[in-house]
C-alpha cells in the first residue's frame, strides 16, 4: 500500500474533496482560509508523490513542494489580514453577510 | 528652385494657424500675419511662376516636381505628398496668389469693423492654403483634399455672418450641393486607382490611352462631375447665388476669381483623359454654353447687385466650359485668368459700392453714385467693359478665342448660343453700370447722406486690378493664337491637340476670324446701347448722356410674349423650386417612408432585443447574490460537469 | 537488533502500516476541520492533519519537506490562524450556523469530487515505478540554487510583498485626531 502510487494519490483526492467542502460550506471566513489551506496541502502531497515514485521528477518535486509551501505562506498571511481588515468594518466573520458584490 | 514650391501654400497655412489660434487676442491687428503671409506666398509664387514660365530655375517644359514625404505608404495603395509646377500651374498660381493678396488686402478695409475679423482672415487664409494646395498638387488625392478644403473654407466663409439665417442656410445649400459633385470626383478617383493602380497625375496621363474605352468614359464623366459641383455648372448651379451670403471680398476671391475656377482647372489639368473621349467633350461643352445662356438670361432681370454678378459667373465659368470642351484648351485658361481679375475687381467694386450705401444690395435703390464714389465708378466701368469684350481689353481677347476656336473646331451650335450669349452678356452689365452708377439717386434719404468713397485699402486693390483688366489681353493675348500664353500653354496641350486631329487653320485676321470678331463686337456694341436707351447712360467726357426710362422697361417686361420670359428668368428658371420639389418634398416624402421603417421595423427589433434583455436580466440578478461561496459552488459544480464529460469522453 | 520491515507475526509490513495509521489521521483531523462548529478546535484540528501530512512526506522519502511542512505550517501558520481566530472571535456571533444553506449541496459536490479523482488516478497508468525514492537534502539544495535560484528569489520578493501588504491590511485605520497631531 505505501509503494502504491495510486494510494497516495487517492488520499490526495479525499484531501481536496473535504477542503472544497469546507471551503463551500462553512460561513465563517476563516475557516473558508483553512479549507484553502487544505487543498493547497492536497496539491502538495500530489506534488511529493510524483516525485516519489517517478525517477526524473525527484529532486524536482521537493524544490516545487517548497516553493508551493513559501507561496502558500505569503497567501496566508494576506488572506488573514484581509480576514481582519473586513472584519473590522463589517464586525463580522460570516461570509455571507459580506454580499457588496451584489450591489 | 522647386524647393520654394511647397513655400507657396505653407506660408497662409502658418498664416491660418498663428491667425487661428492668436487672433482674438490680436485684436485690431488680427490681419496683419494674414495679410503678410499671403503677400510673402505671393512673391514665391511670382518667382516660381516666372520659373515654369520661362523654363528657367531648374524648369523645364514639361514643368518640375518636389515629393516631399510618402503621404500613404500602405500595401498596394500609395500616394505621395508631392508638389508639381508647369505653365498650367503657374498661369493658376499668378490668377489665385494675385487676386488673394489683393482681396486680402481690399479686406482690411471692407472688415475693419467686424467683430469676427481675426476668424474672417483665418478662413482667408486657409482658403489660400487649400486653393494653393488644390492647384499644385501632383497627384489626385492631394487634390481631392484641396477640392474638399476649399469646400470647407466655402462653407465657412460663406456662413461667415452664421447669425443671419440666411447665410447660415446659404452655407448649407453650398456645401451640400458641392458634396454632390464632390461624390463623383471620388469615385472618379477610385476608378483612376482601380484601372491604373496610381494616382500621380503624370502617371496617369502617361498610361491614359492603355485604359479600357468604356472605363475612360467612366473616369472622365466622374471627373467631370466634379468639375461641375465645384464650377457650378448646370445642374449643380444652384447654389453659386445663393453664396453671395458671404462677405463680398470672399464673393470676389472664392466665388469669382478662384475656387470656381478650380473645375475649369481640373478637366484643363486632365486633358489627356478628356482627349481620349469626345463623346464627353461634347457633354462638357453642352453643359458648358447651356449654363452660359442660362444664366445670362437669369442676369437680365435680377435685382440684387452681388447676384446679377453671381449669374454672371456662372455664365462666363460656362463659357469655359464649352471653350474646354470644343478643345480650344488654352482659350479656356485665358478667359479663366482674364475673368478672375476683372471678375473679382467687379465683385470688390460691388463691394465698395455696397459700403458706400451702407449695406444695400438691391440696385433699385441705387443709382447716380458715379460722382459720389468716383474710383469705384471709374474701376467698375473698366470691369464692365472688360467682362462686355469689348476690344482691346481682357475679355475681348478671351471671349474672340473662345468662339474663334467653337467655329473654327466644327462646333457651330456652341458658336451661335456663344454669340447671343456674348450680347447678353454686355447688355446685363450695362443694366447693372446704368441701375447703380447713372441717373437718379433712389438711395433712402437716410444712408443718402454718408454715402462716400472707400478706404485706400479698398480702392488700391481696385485700381489695382483694373490695370491687368486693361492690359492682359494685350499682354499676353497678343497677336490671337499665337500670344506669349499660347507659348506658355503650348507644351501642356500639344499632346492632346496633336491627338484629336485638329489642325487649328492659323488666325487670320482677314478671314474667319476677323469676320466672327467683328461680328461679335458689332453685337457688343449694339446691346450696350440698348441698355444705355433702357438703363441710362452719363458719360460727359465721351458726350454719351440718356436718362433711364424705366416706364419702358416695365411695358417691355409685360408684352405679350415677353412678359412669361421675363417671370421665367427673373424666377431663375425655377430650378430651385424644382430642387426644392425633388429634393424637399418628394425626398421628404421619401424620408418619411424611411423614417416610420426605421422606428417600427429597424427600432422595434432593436427595442425589442433591449427588452428580452432587460426581462432575461432582471431574472438573472436573482443568481448574483453577492456571497463568494455561491459563486464559487458554481465554479466547482462547472468543473465537475466537465471532468465528467472529460472522463466520459475518454472512457469511450 | 534491526527492526525488521514487517510486523512479526500478522506480516504486515511496517511502512504500510505507518501509512494507513497517518492517512486515516490525516483525513480524520481534515474533515474535523470543516465540520466542527467550534472554530478554535478547527484549528487545533487543522494543526492535527498538517502534522499528519507531514508524516506522509517523510514516508514519502523526503525529509526536508516534511520539516519544512512542520517548521512552516505547525510553526507558522497554524499560529497565526488561531490568532487571527483570536483576534476575530464576537460573542455574538451566531456559534450555531457554522454552515452555509448550501452545505449539502456542496457535500454532494465534494463527493463527487472526490469520486471524479479517485476514478481518474485508478483508471490511469501511470509511468511509475513500485518502489519509494529517497530525496537527498544535499540534492534539493544544489537544485534550488542553481537551476531554481531566480523562483527562489522571486518567492522572497514575494514573501516581502506579503508582509507588508499583511501588515498594511490588518493595520488600524488611524483616525482623525491622530493624523491632526502628527
Amino acid at each position: 500500500m505505501s509503494n502504491s502510487l495510486d494510494s497516495y494519490l487517492v488520499l490526495s483526492g479525499l484531501l481536496f474533496a473535504i477542503g472544497t467542502f469546507g471551503f463551500l460550506a462553512r460561513r465563517n471566513a476563516i475557516s473558508m482560509l483553512m479549507s484553502i489551506e487544505l487543498m493547497i496541502n492536497a496539491v502538495n502531497l500530489t506534488v511529493l508523490a510524483f516525485g516519489a515514485f517517478v525517477a526524473p521528477l525527484r529532486v524536482h518535486a521537493a524544490v516545487i513542494a517548497l516553493l508551493v509551501i513559501a507561496v502558500a505562506a505569503a497567501e496566508a498571511t494576506v488572506g488573514l489580514a484581509i480576514v481582519i481588515a473586513i472584519f473590522r468594518n463589517k464586525k463580522t466573520p460570516l461570509v455571507d453577510e459580506y454580499d457588496s458584490m451584489r450591489d | 528652385m522647386t524647393f520654394l514650391i511647397p513655400l507657396i501654400p505653407l506660408l497662409p497655412l502658418a498664416g491660418f494657424a498663428i491667425t487661428g489660434l492668436l487672433g482674438r487676442e490680436m485684436g485690431k491687428q488680427s490681419h496683419k500675419v494674414a495679410v503678410w503671409a499671403v503677400v510673402a506666398s505671393w512673391l514665391v509664387a511670382m518667382l516660381v511662376a516666372f520659373g515654369a514660365l520661362s523654363h528657367t530655375l531648374g524648369f523645364d517644359a514639361a514643368g518640375a516636381g518636389i515629393k516631399l514625404w510618402d503621404w500613404i505608404p500602405a500595401t498596394g495603395f500609395h500616394a505621395d505628398m508631392g508638389f508639381f509646377v508647369d505653365p498650367l500651374t503657374a498661369c493658376l498660381l499668378i490668377v489665385v496668389t494675385t487676386i488673394g493678396m489683393l482681396v486680402h488686402i481690399y479686406s482690411i478695409g471692407y472688415m475693419a469693423h467686424d467683430e469676427g475679423k481675426w476668424r474672417f482672415f483665418a478662413y482667408l487664409n486657409l482658403f489660400m492654403f487649400s486653393m494653393l494646395m488644390l492647384i499644385l498638387a501632383d497627384n489626385f488625392l492631394l487634390v481631392f483634399a484641396g477640392w474638399e478644403l476649399v469646400g470647407l473654407c466655402s462653407y465657412l466663409l460663406i456662413g461667415f455672418w452664421f447669425p443671419r439665417r440666411s447665410a447660415a442656410e446659404a452655407a448649407k445649400k453650398a456645401f451640400l450641393v458641392n458634396r454632390v459633385g464632390d461624390m463623383g470626383f471620388a469615385l472618379g478617383i477610385m476608378a483612376i486607382w482601380t484601372q491604373l493602380g496610381t494616382l500621380n497625375m503624370q502617371a496617369v496621363f502617361a498610361k491614359f490611352a492603355g485604359v479600357p474605352h468604356e472605363w475612360q468614359i467612366a473616369i472622365a464623366l466622374l471627373i467631370l462631375c466634379g468639375a461641375i459641383g465645384k464650377s457650378a455648372q448646370f445642374p449643380l448651379h444652384v447654389w453659386l447665388p445663393d453664396a453671395m451670403e458671404g462677405p463680398t471680398p470672399v464673393s470676389a476671391l472664392i466665388h469669382a476669381a478662384t475656387m470656381v475656377n478650380a473645375g475649369v482647372y481640373l478637366i484643363a489639368r486632365c486633358n489627356p483623359i478628356f482627349g481620349t473621349v469626345p463623346e464627353v467633350m461634347v457633354i462638357v461643352a453642352a453643359i458648358g454654353i447651356f449654363t452660359a445662356i442660362m444664366a445670362a438670361s437669369i442676369a437680365f432681370t435680377q435685382t440684387d447687385i452681388k447676384r446679377v454678378l453671381a449669374y454672371s459667373t456662372l455664365s462666363q465659368l460656362g463659357y469655359m466650359f464649352a471653350s474646354l470642351g470644343v478643345g480650344a484648351w488654352t482659350a479656356a485658361i485665358f478667359h479663366l485668368m482674364s475673368h478672375g481679375f476683372f471678375k473679382g475687381l467687379l465683385f470688390l467694386g460691388s463691394g465698395s459700392v455696397i459700403h458706400a450705401v451702407d449695406g444695400e444690395q438691391d440696385m433699385r435703390k441705387m443709382g447716380g453714385l458715379a460722382r459720389k464714389i468716383p474710383i469705384t465708378y471709374v474701376t467698375m466701368l473698366i470691369g464692365s467693359v472688360a467682362i462686355a469684350g469689348v476690344p482691346p481689353l481682357a475679355g475681348f481677347f478671351s471671349k474672340d478665342e473662345i468662339l474663334g476656336g467653337a467655329f473654327k473646331n466644327g462646333f457651330l451650335w456652341v458658336w451661335a448660343i456663344g454669340f447671343v450669349v456674348a450680347g447678353m452678356t454686355a447688355f446685363y452689365m450695362f443694366r447693372l453700370m446704368g441701375m447703380t452708377f447713372w441717373g437718379q439717386s433712389r438711395v433712402d434719404p437716410e444712408k443718402e447722406h454718408p454715402t462716400h468713397e472707400s478706404p485706400p485699402t479698398m480702392t488700391r486693390p481696385l485700381i489695382l486690378l483694373a490695370i491687368p483688366a486693361i492690359f492682359l489681353g494685350l499682354l499676353i493675348g497678343f497677336p490671337p493664337e499665337s500670344g506669349l500664353l499660347h507659348q506658355w500653354l503650348a507644351p501642356v496641350f500639344e499632346a492632346t491637340i496633336t491627338a484629336s486631329g485638329r489642325t487649328e487653320a492659323a488666325y487670320s485676321f482677314f478671314g474667319i476670324d476677323g469676320v466672327l470678331a467683328i461680328g461679335t463686337t458689332a453685337l457688343v456694341a449694339v446691346a450696350i446701347v440698348m441698355a444705355w436707351r433702357l438703363f441710362g447712360v452719363n458719360m460727359p467726357a465721351l458726350g454719351l448722356h440718356a436718362e433711364p426710362r424705366p416706364d419702358r422697361v416695365r411695358e417691355l417686361s409685360e408684352r405679350q410674349g415677353l412678359a412669361e420670359l421675363y417671370r421665367g428668368s427673373s424666377h431663375k428658371w425655377w430650378f430651385d423650386d424644382l430642387n426644392n420639389l425633388l429634393f424637399v418634398v418628394w425626398g421628404g416624402k421619401l424620408a418619411a417612408a424611411v423614417f416610420w421603417f426605421d422606428r417600427t421595423v429597424i427600432d422595434g427589433t432593436v427595442n425589442g432585443i433591449g427588452t428580452v434583455t432587460t426581462g432575461a436580466g432582471m431574472r438573472l440578478r436573482q443568481v448574483q447574490t453577492g456571497r463568494v461561496q455561491n459563486y464559487a459552488l458554481g465554479i466547482a459544480l462547472g468543473l465537475i460537469a466537465m471532468a465528467v464529460g472529460y472522463i466520459l469522453i475518454a472512457v469511450r | 537488533m534491526p527492526i525488521s520491515d514487517s510486523i512479526p507475526l500478522v506480516g504486515i509490513r511496517w511502512d504500510d502500516v505507518l501509512f494507513v495509521v497517518l492517512a486515516a489521521a490525516l483525513l480524520g483531523s481534515a474533515l474535523l476541520v470543516v465540520t466542527l462548529r467550534d472554530i478554535i478546535r478547527c484549528g487545533l484540528a487543522l494543526t492535527a492533519s498538517l502534522a499528519s501530512l507531514a508524516g506522509i512526506y517523510a514516508l514519502l522519502g523526503n525529509p526536508l519537506v516534511a520539516a519544512t511542512q512542520v517548521l512552516v505550517y505547525i510553526g507558522a501558520i497554524s499560529v497565526l490562524i488561531l490568532f487571527a481566530i483570536m483576534v476575530t472571535q464576537t460573542k455574538n456571533a451566531p456559534v450555531r450556523l457554522a454552515f452555509q444553506t448550501q452545505a449539502w449541496i456542496a457535500a454532494v459536490a465534494a463527493v463527487a469530487i472526490a469520486i471524479v479523482i479517485s476514478i481518474t488516478v485508478l483508471a490511469t497508468t501511470w509511468p511509475a515505478g513500485g518502489q519509494r525514492l529517497w530525496t537527498a537534502t544535499t540534492e534539493v539544495a544544489h537544485l534550488l540554487f542553481s537551476d531554481y535560484v531566480l523562483p527562489f528569489e522571486v518567492v522572497s520578493v514575494l514573501l516581502t510583498a506579503a508582509v507588508v501588504g499583511g501588515v498594511y491590511l490588518a493595520r488600524r485605520e488611524s483616525g482623525p485626531r491622530e493624523e491632526d497631531r502628527s
